[in-house]
C-alpha cells in the first residue's frame, strides 16, 4: 500500500519542476483511481522502480503544454528531440526528488522517454494507478503513479 | 594484571639496571684515571730514579777528573763547572723524587739520608769561586792557598764518594726497582680494572640490547594490539564510544558511528551535542538526566538498565542523497570502573532499524491476520447473498466516489463542490457495512469520511488535500477484494455439504476471481449532479418529487435483493447501536416483504440510517427512561404497507422525540444559518432543518453519527424516486418518520 509522503514526493518532483525551470508554479487537480493503463498524451518520461517498491512513475504531457513551457524557458528550439528533452527532465527531477526522499529503498531506473499516443509502459495488469492531473496556466498533463 | 602496570614495571627494572651499570662504569673508569694517573707519576719517578741512580759514579768521576787537573795545574773550570752542574741537577731531580714518590720508600729514605750526608761534603768543592792557582816566574803554577784548600775538599769528597756513592747508587737502584715494581703492579689492576670496565659495558649493552628486543616486541604487540582494536572498531557494525565525566565522548570510537549519525567529529563531542539535532527536546532532557544518574554510584547498573530511556530512539538523519530517513537506535551504557571509581561509561549504539521495523511488520501482520480472522468470524453470521449484495453496493459507490473524484478541478468551489457528494457515498456504504457489522468496512469508510470532513474545514482547497483519500480510497478497494475473497473461502466452507448454499459459494467464487469491478474503473457512473440547495425548509416535509436533485444513479444498477432479507442483519445492526451507545430496545420489523424491488436499495439505506438515528438520538439511556416513568427498554417500529397511491414506510421511536429550539440551536453552531433566521424560524422549519446536508445535533463524530449526512441521504433518495418524507415528533415521546413513494408503474416517469 502506498504511502501519502511517497505519493507527495512523486508529485513535488514534478510541481517543483515547473516552478523552477518556468518560475511559475504548478498546481494538481483532483486526484483520482484508474484500472489499467491510462491514456498518455504526445510526450511520457518514465522511470521504473523496484526495491521496497515496484512499479512505475510517469509524467504524460501535451504537446501544447511542453510548446508554452519551452517558451517560458527561453527556448527557441520546439523540435521533438527537444520536446523528448524536456519529458525526460521532468522524470528526471521525479527520480531525484524519489532518491533524496527515499534513499536505499528504492532503486529507481534512468528515466527513459517515450512518444506518441499508444507507448509501451510495462504495467503489471489489473494494477490500479494513482492519476494526479498537473495544472500549469491553461494545461493539464497526468503524472501516473503504479506502484506495489 | 593490567597492561599499563606490567609496562611501569618493566620501564622501572630496566632503569634500574641501566643505573646500576651505568655506576659501576663510572667507579670503574674514576678508579681506572685514578690508578693511571699514579701509574704516570710511577713511571716518571721510575724514569728519574733510572736517571739518579748514573749520577753518584758520575760525581765520583768529575771529583776524580777534578783532583786530576788540580795535581797537574791544570785548568779545572771546566771540571768544576760539570761536577757543579751534576751536583745540582741531581740534587734537583732528587727533591722532584722525593715529592712524587710516597714518602715512605726506605730506599728513597735511604737514598736522602745519604745525600743530606753527602751533599755537606760536596758544598764547599761547588761553591769554590776563587783562584786555585797562583802564577810565579820561578816555580811556575802551583795550588794558591784557596787552591791548597779546595784541593783538600775534592779529596775529603772524594773519600766520601768512594764510601757512599754505591750505597746511594744501590738505593736508587732499589729505589727504582721498587717503583718499576709499583707501576707493573698498577698496570696489572688497570688492565683488570679495563677488563672489568669492558666486560660491564658488555652486560650493559646485553641488558640494553635484552631490554631493547623486549621492548620492540611489547611495542609490536602494543602496535598489533592497536591495529586488531582498530580492525575491530573499522569492523563491528555497533558504535562504541567512552564518555568521561564531563559527558564528553573520548578519541577512540568505532566507524558504525559515522554511518549512524551521518558525521565524524566526535572526538570531544558532548553526549548532548551528539542527540541535539536528533531528537525533540524532552527526549534529550530525559536521556542527559540518565547519563548524569550512571555517574552516581548508587544506582544499580541492572536497574539503569531496566530505566534506559534510550533503549529504541527514532532518529532523522541525511539519507546520503539529500534527503532525510528515519533510523532507530539502542543505547546501551556499562560504566568502566577504575580505582577511584567510574572512570568512563562505555556507550554502545545499535542500528535496529530493521528488527524495529521488522517487529513492526510482524505486529502488523498479527493484527492483519487477526483482523481478518475476526472478519472470517463475522462473514460467517452474513447471509452470503446479503454481503454480495453490499459488496457489489459499496464497490458501484466507491466508483462513484472516484468519479466524483475524477471531475477536473482546478479552483476552491470546484474542489469543494466534491465534498457533499463524497459524504453521501461513503456514508451509504457505512451504514450498510454497519448493519452487516463489517467493522473492518466501516472503520475505513469512516477515516475516509474523517478525511472528507477535515477537507471541509480547510479554508482554501486544493488537489494536495484529496491525495490522501485517493490514498484510502485505494485501500478500501483492495480491501472490499479480500473481504470478498475472504467471504467466498468462508461461504465454500460452510456449505461444503449444504446443496442449496453451492450455489452462493459458487457466486462467491466467480465474484472473488472476477476482476474487482466489473468495467474497469474508467467505465465508473458519471458525477452526480452538483449537490442542489436543500431543499426549502417548509417544503421539506412534503417535497415533491420533482424538487428533489437526482440521487446517485447506482441505486438503479444495484441487485434487486428482497429487503427482508435485511432483517437479520438490522436486528444485528440493532444490538450493536445498543450496546455502542448503552441503550435498550427493541426493532419491529413489519411488512418489509411488500417493498418492492426498485425501492429495496433505498428502503435499506432509510432503514438503516433512521435506525442509527433513533438509537443515537431518540431512545434514551434506561436510567432517563426510568426517571420520565418510561419502561427501560424502549420501542423501535418499522412497519412498510402499500396504499392506495403506492407505499409507505413508518419509522417510530418511542425515544426522546425531537425539540425543534435544538435543531436551531445546533443549525447555529453549526453556521447553517444565523441566530436571526434562528429567531424567525417556525416548528415546521426547524423540523426540517435535519434534512439539510452537514446538520447534527451530535458535536462529536461518532460511527454513528455527527456528520450531518444520513437524513441528507435519507431525504435525496425518498425525492429521487419520487416520493417524500415527513417528520412527527413529540418531545419526549415519540419520533415517527413517514416516507411515502409512489406506485412502482410510475417510478420510470418520476425519474425520468
Amino acid at each position: 500500500m502506498l504511502y501519502e509522503q511517497e505519493l507527495k514526493t512523486f508529485v513535488e518532483g514534478t510541481t517543483n519542476f515547473f516552478e523552477v525551470a518556468a518560475q511559475q508554479p504548478a498546481s494538481i487537480g483532483s486526484p483520482y483511481l484508474m484500472e489499467g493503463a491510462p491514456a498518455v498524451h504526445e510526450y511520457t518520461g518514465v522511470i521504473k522502480i523496484s526495491g521496497k517498491r515496484e512499479g512505475v512513475v510517469y509524467f504524460t504531457a501535451p504537446k501544447a503544454m511542453l510548446t508554452v513551457l519551452l517558451m517560458k524557458m527561453q527556448e527557441n528550439d520546439f523540435s521533438h528531440e527537444t520536446m523528448r528533452d524536456l519529458v525526460g527532465e521532468v522524470a528526471n527531477t521525479i527520480s531525484g526528488n524519489a532518491r533524496r526522499d527515499f534513499g536505499r529503498d528504492f532503486v529507481i531506473s534512468v528515466p527513459s522517454v517515450l512518444s506518441g499516443e499508444k507507448p509501451e509502459i510495462p504495467q503489471r495488469p489489473g494494477q490500479r494507478s494513482f492519476i494526479i492531473p498537473i495544472n500549469w496556466r491553461s494545461h493539464s498533463a497526468k503524472l501516473v503513479v503504479s506502484l506495489t | 594484571m593490567s597492561l599499563a602496570g606490567t609496562e611501569r614495571r618493566r620501564q622501572l627494572f630496566t632503569a634500574s639496571i641501566g643505573t646500576a651499570l651505568m655506576l659501576v662504569m663510572g667507579l670503574a673508569l674514576i678508579w681506572g684515571f685514578r690508578l693511571a694517573t699514579h701509574m704516570r707519576a710511577n713511571i716518571i719517578a721510575l724514569q728519574t730514579a733510572s736517571t739518579l741512580q748514573t749520577y753518584p759514579e758520575e760525581i765520583s768521576h768529575q771529583l776524580n777528573a777534578l783532583r786530576d787537573r788540580l795535581e797537574v795545574r791544570a785548568y779545572s773550570g771546566q771540571a768544576l763547572a760539570d761536577l757543579q752542574a751534576t751536583v745540582k741537577r741531581f740534587d734537583q731531580e732528587l727533591r722532584v723524587l722525593s715529592g712524587s714518590v710516597d714518602a715512605d720508600s726506605p730506599q728513597l729514605g735511604h737514598a736522602l739520608l745519604l745525600w743530606h750526608q753527602y751533599a755537606p761534603v760536596l758544598e764547599p768543592v761547588v761553591s769554590f769561586g776563587g783562584q786555585p792557582y797562583v802564577d810565579s816566574d820561578n816555580a811556575g803554577s802551583s795550588l794558591s792557598r784557596e787552591g791548597r784548600e779546595h784541593y783538600a775538599e775534592v779529596k775529603r769528597a772524594q773519600l766520601f764518594a768512594s764510601e757512599n756513592a754505591r750505597p746511594l747508587q744501590t738505593q736508587l737502584a732499589n729505589l727504582a726497582t721498587s717503583l718499576e715494581r709499583t707501576s707493573s703492579a698498577g698496570a696489572t689492576r688497570l688492565r683488570s680494572l679495563l677488563m672489568g670496565g669492558v666486560f660491564a659495558a658488555l652486560v650493559l649493552a646485553v641488558v640494553a640490547a635484552y631490554f631493547q628486543l623486549s621492548r620492540a616486541r611489547h611495542e609490536r604487540a602494543a602496535r598489533e594490539a592497536q591495529e586488531q582494536t582498530r580492525d575491530i572498531l573499522k569492523t563491528v557494525r555497533e558504535g562504541f564510544f567512552l564518555l568521561d565525566a564531563h559527558y564528553r565522548i573520548g578519541s577512540v570510537w568505532s566507524e558504525a558511528l559515522t554511518r549512524m549519525f551521518g558525521r565524524n567529529d566526535f572526538a570531544g563531542l558532548t553526549f548532548e551535542e551528539l542527540l541535539e539535532d536528533l531528537v525533540p527536546q524532552s527526549t534529550l532532557a530525559t536521556a542527559m538526566k540518565y547519563i548524569k544518574l550512571l555517574w552516581g554510584d548508587r544506582a544499580h547498573e541492572n536497574l539503569m538498565k531496566s530505566i534506559n530511556p534510550l533503549g529504541q530512539l527514532e532518529i532523522t538523519t541525511d539519507n546520503g542523497h539529500g534527503g532525510k530517513e528515519t533510523r532507530y537506535l539502542q543505547f546501551d551504557f556499562h560504566r568502566v570502573m577504575g580505582p577511584e571509581g567510574i572512570k568512563h561509561v562505555l556507550c554502545s549504539v545499535g542500528d535496529i532499524t530493521s528488527s524495529v521495523l521488522l517487529a513492526r511488520e510482524l505486529h502488523d501482520s498479527q493484527e492483519n491476520a487477526n483482523a481478518q480472522l475476526d472478519m472470517m468470524v463475522g462473514l460467517m453470521h452474513v447471509d452470503p447473498l446479503q454481503l454480495v449484495s453490499f459488496l457489489d453496493t459499496a464497490e458501484t459507490g466507491l466508483k462513484l466516489v472516484n468519479t466524483i473524484l475524477k471531475e477536473p478541478a482546478r479552483t476552491d468551489a470546484e474542489f469543494r463542490k466534491k465534498l457533499a457528494g463524497l459524504f453521501r457515498e461513503m456514508h451509504t456504504i457505512k451504514g450498510e457495512a454497519s448493519a452487516l457489522n463489517l467493522k473492518s468496512v466501516a472503520m475505513r469508510v469512516h477515516t475516509l469520511e474523517d478525511m472528507v470532513g477535515d477537507c471541509k474545514k480547510k479554508p482554501e482547497l486544493s488537489g494536495n488535500d484529496f491525495l490522501p483519500m485517493v490514498l484510502k480510497l485505494d485501500e478500501l478497494l483492495a480491501h472490499l477484494r479480500n473481504v470478498r475473497e475472504m467471504a467466498a473461502r468462508v461461504t465454500a466452507l460452510k456449505d461444503t455439504s449444504a446443496g442449496s448454499a453451492a450455489t452462493a459459494a459458487a457466486d462467491f467464487a466467480a465474484s472473488a476471481h472476477a476482476p474487482l469491478a466489473p468495467a474497469p474503473i474508467t467505465a465508473m457512473a458519471p458525477a452526480p449532479a452538483a449537490p442542489a440547495a436543500p431543499p426549502a425548509p417548509a417544503a421539506a416535509l412534503t417535497a415533491p418529487a420533482a424538487a428533489a436533485p437526482p440521487a446517485r444513479s447506482a441505486n438503479q444498477e444495484r441487485p434487486a435483493r428482497r429487503v427482508e432479507e435485511l432483517s437479520p442483519a438490522l436486528q444485528s445492526m440493532a444490538e450493536r447501536l445498543a450496546q455502542d451507545h448503552a441503550k435498550r430496545f427493541r426493532l419491529t420489523l413489519n411488512g418489509l416483504a411488500e417493498v418492492p424491488a426498485p425501492y429495496t436499495a433505498t428502503i435499506k439505506d432509510c432503514l438503516i440510517q433512521m435506525l442509527r438515528n433513533a438509537a443515537v438520538h431518540g431512545i434514551e439511556p434506561p436510567e432517563v427512561r426510568r426517571a420520565q416513568a418510561k419502561k427501560d427498554t424502549g420501542n423501535v417500529q418499522v412497519d412498510f404497507r402499500r396504499t392506495a397511491e403506492g407505499y409507505e414506510l413508518l419509522f417510530e421511536d418511542d425515544g426522546a422525540g425531537i425539540a425543534p429550539e435544538a435543531l436551531k440551536a445546533a443549525a447555529v453552531r453549526r453556521q447553517l444559518i444565523t441566530e436571526e433566521d434562528a429567531e424567525l424560524m417556525d416548528t415546521r422549519a426547524a423540523m426540517a432543518l435535519i434534512f439539510r446536508p452537514g446538520f447534527s445535533t451530535q458535536e462529536d463524530i461518532t460511527m454513528d453519527a455527527g456528520r450531518g449526512v444520513g437524513m441528507d441521504v435519507v431525504a435525496r433518495s425518498v425525492y429521487a424516486l419520487g416520493g417524500k418524507i415527513g417528520v412527527s415528533t413529540h418531545p419526549g415521546k415519540f419520533t415517527r418518520f413517514k416516507i411515502v413513494l409512489p406506485a412502482t408503474d410510475s417510478l420510470s416517469t418520476a425519474v425520468a
